[in-house]
């Protein structure tokens, strides 16, 4: 005897309750876009409307089945149901909340928020939690911490020099608990362990600036994840390093210390030079003048606006955000107070991309 | 009014549930705030990520951990629960035994999954509010679950039984009032299935009225998975459109 359960008096307008009903009626299964093996079995006005209306919504919800359909594979996202008694083919069911994505026969989940998976050739920004003896542990937000080896890593006195033991005692000379570096994901073990490396003049120790943390889902895939933006204000040059880990640094930009010297170094190491990579891993922060400061918190806080409007970052969007921060007056620091202004922002940025 | 309970409702009828995905823009990879009547319920969720303790570390799958914290002014008295408050520690391993079962551990090896869970107002079914805002804590994080885990209570209105042996209707849902007063159970399911993951009943109660209770608990569960996919279907929708535009 099945029993009936009244739901609880609703707080819902009329039309919210008929979305209900339809939501309920939606039974077994997503329909896939099943085009390419001419799959049209599902004809009929009915049938399409229903398509239609699937595909608005277009998410999927753990434990829904995305299809018993026996071709597909399973991919991310998704697992297969257990074994039924009768035989029947088991059916692929989600196990997230998402989009579903195909890649020819490949069927996956894409959820809407998740945690960073490193993969080779990200570009990170990362905190180091631990010192050992010839390597670093840190912090770039995935499952699992990050390894950096000493050995790669530039050494101060020209990229070609050996790893000493002297070295290995100086480790903390490089990079001490704490310390803030962006770095590229250079291998992945087994397990989706991470391991860094900054043998590149654009990565290594960051200082002058501000951190902040968003959802790694949040930053765009780009061709360069080190913007330069040119501030208005007096603020000059804001170095701006969107990992793609979601972690992120805005910092005053100084011209590399070494950028000049490296054609030079392949002929001759000289003493201004070792002088000059030292001062790599420096932790004193330079002269940051008040406007500078200004302007970097006031990219912070459009970057936080974009987050909050669910709009994802990217290097015309960050640009576009900015212009639009300057032309609403908003000062780096108080926006606090004026809860309309992130959206107004936004809206703002949006409006200029579509006029392109 | 023959046949309502003390705030009005009918033996089968829930109390208003309102639930809400990413409430909090702390650095937990997911949350969520439910409400369930006036048991009010707010869970983080972080991971999975690195282990806190190098001996939770499971080398072939993940941890699940759970902090439960009590707020001093959530029940009617006002009682401060240390981390090893017993009720405290009973809440922790049943959210914990219950989602180690449901998430997908084997897909991170050596990591760990914690849920942090603030009780901010006791009105009853306060384990099954745990659960629920938990299920939608890591539907945010997404981190993947065999289906979501929906909870409810169920209690039996009187041990008056007449004749045949026929109990009356059991309640569902029951609120602060009627949990003290008569014998109630905790279920939780596997999504709208009957497959029962987590069943606490911590009062003595006829056996021939289990089996309704476990039965109106577990439609009530099934009723309540609806409205938490609602939920997560419409955030879902609303960051989706922003991010198309």
């Amino acid at each position: 005897m099945p029993i009936q359960i009244i739901a609880p008096a609703p707080f819902l307008s009329a039309e919210e309750e008929e979305e209900e009903f339809q939501v309920e009626e939606d039974e077994g299964g997503v329909p896939l876009d099943l085009d390419n093996d001419g799959d049209t079995a599902m004809d009929g006005v009915a049938a399409s409307k229903r398509k239609q209306g699937r595909q608005a919504a277009g998410i999927v919800t753990p434990g829904e089945i995305v299809t018993d359909d026996p071709q597909w594979m399973r991919g991310h996202g998704t697992y297969l149901s257990s074994p039924t008694a009768d035989g029947e083919s088991q059916s692929i069911v989600s196990s997230l909340a998402g989009t579903i994505s195909k890649t020819n026969k490949l069927l996956s989940i894409r959820a809407l928020r998740f945690r960073y998976v490193p993969e080779i050739g990200d570009l990170v920004v990362g905190r180091i939690l631990e010192v050992q003896t010839k390597r670093w542990r840190v912090d770039i937000a995935a499952p699992h911490s990050a390894a950096l080896l000493l050995s790669s890593i530039n050494l101060p006195g020209g990229i070609l020099r050996k790893r000493t033991s002297t070295d290995e005692l100086q480790i903390r000379t490089f990079f001490s608990e704490g310390d803030l570096l962006v770095a590229e994901v250079q291998t992945l073990n087994s397990d989706g362990q991470a391991s860094l490396h900054t043998r590149s003049l654009k990565y290594g120790k960051l200082r002058n600036g501000y951190f902040m943390t968003i959802d790694a889902g949040m930053v765009r895939r780009m061709k360069s994840h080190v913007l330069t933006m040119n501030t208005s204000n007096g603020g000059g040059e804001v170095d701006i390093y969107l990992g793609v880990n979601g972690y992120i640094y805005i910092a005053k930009h100084t011209t590399p210390l070494t950028e000049g010297g490296v054609e030079s170094k392949s002929v001759s190491i000289t003493r201004l030079e070792e002088e000059a990579s030292e001062a790599i891993y420096s932790n004193v922060n330079e002269d940051i003048s008040p406007e500078t400061r200004a302007e970097i918190a006031r990219i912070g806080c459009v970057l936080r606006a974009l987050v909050k409007a669910n709009v994802k970052i990217d290097e015309e969007m960050l640009n576009l955000g900015y212009e639009a921060a300057l032309e609403e007056f908003l000062e780096g620091f108080d926006w606090g107070s004026d809860t309309e202004a992130g959206k107004r922002v936004v809206d703002l940025a949006l409006a200029k991309r579509r006029m392109g | 009014m023959e046949g309502l309970r003390n705030d009005g409702r009918r033996w089968n009828e829930l109390r208003r549930i309102h639930c809400q995905l990413s409430t909090s823009s702390t650095n937990a990879d997911g949350s969520s705030y439910i409400e369930q009547g006036f048991t009010k319920v707010l869970c983080n969720v972080t991971g999975p990520a690195e282990p806190s303790n190098r001996q939770r570390v499971k080398q072939d799958s993940a941890t699940v951990s759970c902090e439960v914290y009590f707020a001093a002014f959530s029940g009617t008295d006002r009682i401060k629960r240390g981390r090893n408050d017993k009720k405290v520690q009973e809440l922790q391993t049943a959210i914990q035994k219950t989602f180690s079962s449901i998430i997908l551990t084997h897909l991170f090896a050596r990591s760990e999954i914690t849920i942090s869970i603030h009780i901010l107002s006791q009105d009853g079914g306060t384990l099954a509010a745990c659960i629920n805002a938990a299920t939608l804590a890591l539907i945010d994080a997404g981190i993947p679950m065999t289906d979501y885990v929906c909870a409810c209570t169920a209690g039996q209105s009187t041990s008056i039984f007449d004749n045949e042996g026929a109990s009356p209707d059991p309640w569902l849902d029951v609120n602060y009032l009627e949990e003290s007063d008569i014998p109630s159970l905790t279920v939780a399911t596997v999504g709208d299935s009957e497959k029962i993951v987590a069943l606490s009943m911590e009062n003595k109660v006829r056996i021939e009225a289990l089996e309704a209770m476990i039965a109106v608990g577990i439609s009530g569960c099934a009723r309540v998975r609806g409205i938490m996919d609602k939920e997560v279907r419409r955030y879902g929708k609303e960051k989706l459109e922003a991010e198309g535009e």
